[in-house]
């Protein structure tokens, strides 16, 4: 069912806080976008809720007429598991979901842009997601794009003049975006891009953290994969590909992904000189679920649950986040194999023209000058000595 | 063999020299003896070395990649600037280095100019960095190449004039092999001297830039003294042996330029569109290493100066081994191939890339060796120096235009693309080759004959 992501489209409609009425009501800023993708003969939905630490939720069915109910009362009193369903449940094959759960900072007083090489008391206490006050998602919501930013911050001094901002984006077909790191994304992938803009920082070094958790089926385990690829026209000088797949347990076929370039950048509109780099830690096993509404009222059943670390900047970099008080980031989640890159039509045309054509001359020549030889050796003459 | 050409040089050694047959009757020392081998050996040794500065700045900013782009905050089209600067002043002064050196202020004071031109160059160079000024770098550079490329020439007038009829060729060869020793070193220490200087300084920036490239400038000093202390031997040499200040014997005449054949624009084209495919890439190369193949940025100079160490040993073995078998366009074509091979390899495999390099490095060396001599079977003697000075003069435009155009395709399109485009350079390179080799089939020219046919014509029967 998996299928190949490339090979169709899918029809991709965007609704907010779906069959919520008056006098029902969300708080302020709070708000649950279901994104669904409508195949031939399945329905791959997102859904992205900033109630608690903002979580985007995948499910896909093979069913064309599935849907997304929320019990609003349920969901808004205490979020109780089955609060929110994918119907008919029978028809749902797989579901996972990625929360980001905090920002750490730290002062990278040794500039290693390692955390794990950074003292403990260079942390500073994290910024908590889940209290975080979001701006309304009713104006952010872009139908024609299928895209929804999520921007919001704590209410303290540091985010006065900045905000940490979340852009979720479906696809109706394969395609990349204008913007570095332009991941290849197709029909069963959505796009989330995080920037953190205009933060203060607490320190001179100071560097970011972000903490992800992922939640899956219990029968599900990830594992993070580091991919080379020749090919950089992308992401110029990016030759590498994390991968966070998950797959069932004594098997190996992959059936999600979280898939990313290690690769951050510094400014808004980035040039070549404003890449920097991006760290993942190791997986780690995590009890207890996220503070996340969605993902409470989702999963009813046993669930695993991996906490993920990427850290940005370059050991050595003189540049430390306050330079240009910008970072952003993106992560490409789906469903079965990841996509790879391959060559541009451009770089084939000119590989295929630049060979081809001396090769031509060549045998041409060749002939050429076969036939020449022949024809000399039968009229010349042999000079006297 | 060394030892032949030293008893033929002591036998006809006198009536070698056009003028010089009134040798001293003075017995001097060996080491002071203008005529004697051990007299040549010395000189040969401050000849080696007044291209040294020259070679070991011109790279620099190869050397120093990601330093020059982080502390002045450039991005790589600018930064390749500073090569395409080198080369412009050299679009023009190919043709004139030659007569400056013949009618306006001869070898020995134009050696020195030229030394100081290098000089000054670097340490303006290196005042751009510390003033933090990039623009003030770029104009180093361009009065460093006003000098370098000049006092290339100015190297080799002193090789034929010191060495004519006895051992040129393996002096030639010398000199090469310490150009590119000046490079190598470049590559391979500096980047250290940096390291050590942002240590004592406690941070990196224009500040640590400069210092660097001002200790960098001491080999150009170095390089002048080499240059008066030769200015003082060869008057010397004049004087005891009366022979004439050595000549470049260029003489450059633009409108011979219609009279140049096809096979001679061929020829052109191979060098521009090859040497295109090496030299901004080596300049750029530092940071493709450390990307791609993980390497360390010390690991990425050395193997990014491999070129430069292979060519060093191999330019004279090569250079006699096409001397032995002829069949020029052959090997120029087998030099492509295999330059076009160690490309792809680098562009579309993770294979280690020493392999790519060496392939290079190999193949660099033989091109030089069997494209530059195909000139003077084209070109009749007389428009010889026009021709070999047009030919440098459009390598330098095409280098200075295309290191800015991959600098920028670098920053927009990665490091892929910026292979294929090389790949494509290549590609034209080598059709080139093959159409050269049918014309000149065609027309029954002598390009590709083996050394035995060309010597058989050679001798009027």
């Amino acid at each position: 069912f998996l299928g190949r992501g490339d090979a169709f489209r899918r029809k991709v409609s965007v609704e907010l806080n779906p069959g919520l009425a008056p006098p029902l009501s969300l708080p302020p800023g709070v708000g649950l976008v279901h994104l669904r993708g409508l195949g031939d003969n399945d329905t791959l939905h997102f859904v992205l809720c900033n109630a608690g630490a903002p979580a985007l939720l995948l499910v896909h069915s093979n069913s064309t007429r599935s849907a997304v109910t929320v019990d609003w009362p349920e969901f808004i009193n205490s979020s109780s598991a089955g609060s929110l369903r994918v119907e008919p449940e029978s028809s749902v094959t797989y579901s996972s979901a990625l929360v980001f759960t905090r920002l750490w900072e730290y002062d990278d007083v040794n500039n290693t842009a390692d955390p794990q090489k950074a003292a403990e008391s260079s942390f500073y206490p994290p910024y908590e997601l889940q209290n975080f006050v979001w701006s309304e998602l009713n104006t952010t919501l872009n139908q024609s794009e299928h895209t929804v930013v999520l921007c919001g911050g704590e209410k303290t001094q540091s985010f006065s003049n900045g905000s940490l901002c979340l852009q979720v984006s479906v696809f109706e077909s394969q395609g990349r975006d204008e913007a570095w790191p332009s991941l290849l994304h197709n029909a069963n992938s959505s796009q989330l891009r995080v920037w953190i803009n205009g933060v203060t920082p607490r320190g001179n070094n100071s560097r970011f953290i972000l903490e992800f958790q992922s939640v899956g089926d219990a029968g599900f385990q990830s594992r993070v994969d580091m991919r080379s690829s020749i090919d950089d026209e992308y992401t110029p000088s990016i030759f590498k590909v994390s991968e966070w797949v998950s797959s069932p347990v004594n098997s190996s076929s992959v059936w999600g992904f979280s898939q990313w370039k290690p690769v951050a950048y510094r400014k808004a509109r980035p040039v070549f000189e404003d890449a920097t780099a991006c760290r993942h830690s190791e997986l780690v096993f995590v009890n207890g679920t996220p503070p996340s509404a969605v993902i409470q009222a989702y999963f009813t059943h046993n669930t695993r649950i991996y906490g993920l670390n990427i850290s940005f900047g370059l050991a050595e970099d003189p540049v430390f986040y306050d330079a240009t008080k910008y970072i952003s980031w993106t992560v490409l989640m789906g469903l079965g194999d990841p996509p790879s890159d391959s060559f541009s039509p451009l770089i084939i045309i000119i590989i295929t023209v630049g060979l081809v054509t001396p090769l031509v001359f060549i045998i041409l020549g060749g002939v050429f000058v076969c036939v020449r030889k022949r024809t000399s050796q039968s009229t010349a003459y042999e000079p006297i000595n | 063999m060394a030892d032949r050409e030293e008893h033929q040089g002591l036998l006809d050694g006198d009536r070698d020299e056009d003028e010089g047959d009134k040798a001293p009757s003075v017995h001097l020392n060996p080491i002071c003896d203008p005529n004697h081998l051990l007299h040549r050996i010395l000189v040969l040794i401050f000849m080696c070395f007044l291209g040294f500065g020259s070679y070991f700045c011109y790279d620099n900013p190869a050397a120093l990649q990601s330093q020059v782009i982080q502390d002045m905050n450039l991005n790589t089209a600018s930064f390749m600037q500073l090569y395409a600067w080198y080369s412009w002043p050299n679009v023009v002064l190919c043709f004139l280095g030659g007569f400056l050196l013949d009618r306006v202020f001869g070898i020995r004071l134009g050696t020195v100019i030229f030394s100081l031109f290098v000089l000054v160059g670097q340490i303006i160079f290196a005042a751009g960095a510390l003033a933090n000024h990039f623009w003030l770098m770029n104009v180093g550079r361009f009065v460093f190449g006003i000098g370098g490329e000049s006092l290339a020439v100015a190297q080799n007038t002193y090789a034929v004039n010191w060495f004519k009829g006895k051992e040129l060729n393996l002096v030639f060869g010398l000199q090469l092999s310490m150009a590119r020793l000046g490079s190598t070193v470049n590559m391979n220490v500096i980047g250290w001297v940096y390291g050590r200087i942002q240590m004592s300084m406690g941070s990196a920036g224009p500040t640590t830039l400069g210092i660097t490239l001002m200790i960098a400038a001491s080999t150009c000093l170095f390089s002048l003294i080499c240059a008066l202390v030769l200015g003082f031997l060869d008057k010397r040499a004049e004087r005891i042996l009366n022979k004439e200040q050595g000549k470049t014997g260029e003489v450059i005449k633009l409108t011979d330029v219609k009279d140049f054949s096809v096979s001679l624009w061929l020829i052109f084209i191979i060098c521009v569109a090859y040497y295109v495919a090496i030299f901004p890439f080596i300049g750029l190369g530092q940071v493709f290493f450390i990307e791609k193949f993980g390497f360390t940025p010390v690991q990425a100079r050395a193997i990014n100066s491999v070129v430069y160490i292979i060519s060093a040993p191999a330019s004279p073995l090569l250079g006699f081994l096409v001397d032995k078998t002829g069949r020029n366009v052959m090997w120029v074509m087998l030099a492509v191939i295999t330059t076009l091979l160690s490309h792809m390899m680098l562009a579309f495999t993770f294979w280690n890339p020493w392999i790519a390099m060496s392939l290079l490095g190999v193949s660099y060396s033989l091109l030089a060796c069997a494209l530059w001599p195909m000139v003077a079977f084209v070109v009749p003697e007389h428009q010889l120096g026009t021709a070999y000075g047009f030919m440098q003069s459009i390598q330098n435009l095409g280098l200075a235009v295309m290191s800015i155009a991959a600098g920028s395709i670098l920053d927009v399109r990665g490091y892929l693309f910026l292979e294929v485009f090389f790949i494509a350079c290549l590609c034209m390179a080598l059709l080139a080759v093959v159409l050269l080799y049918l014309f000149d089939y065609y027309k029954e020219g002598g390009l590709n004959l083996s050394a035995a046919t060309r010597s058989k014509r050679a001798k009027p029967e």
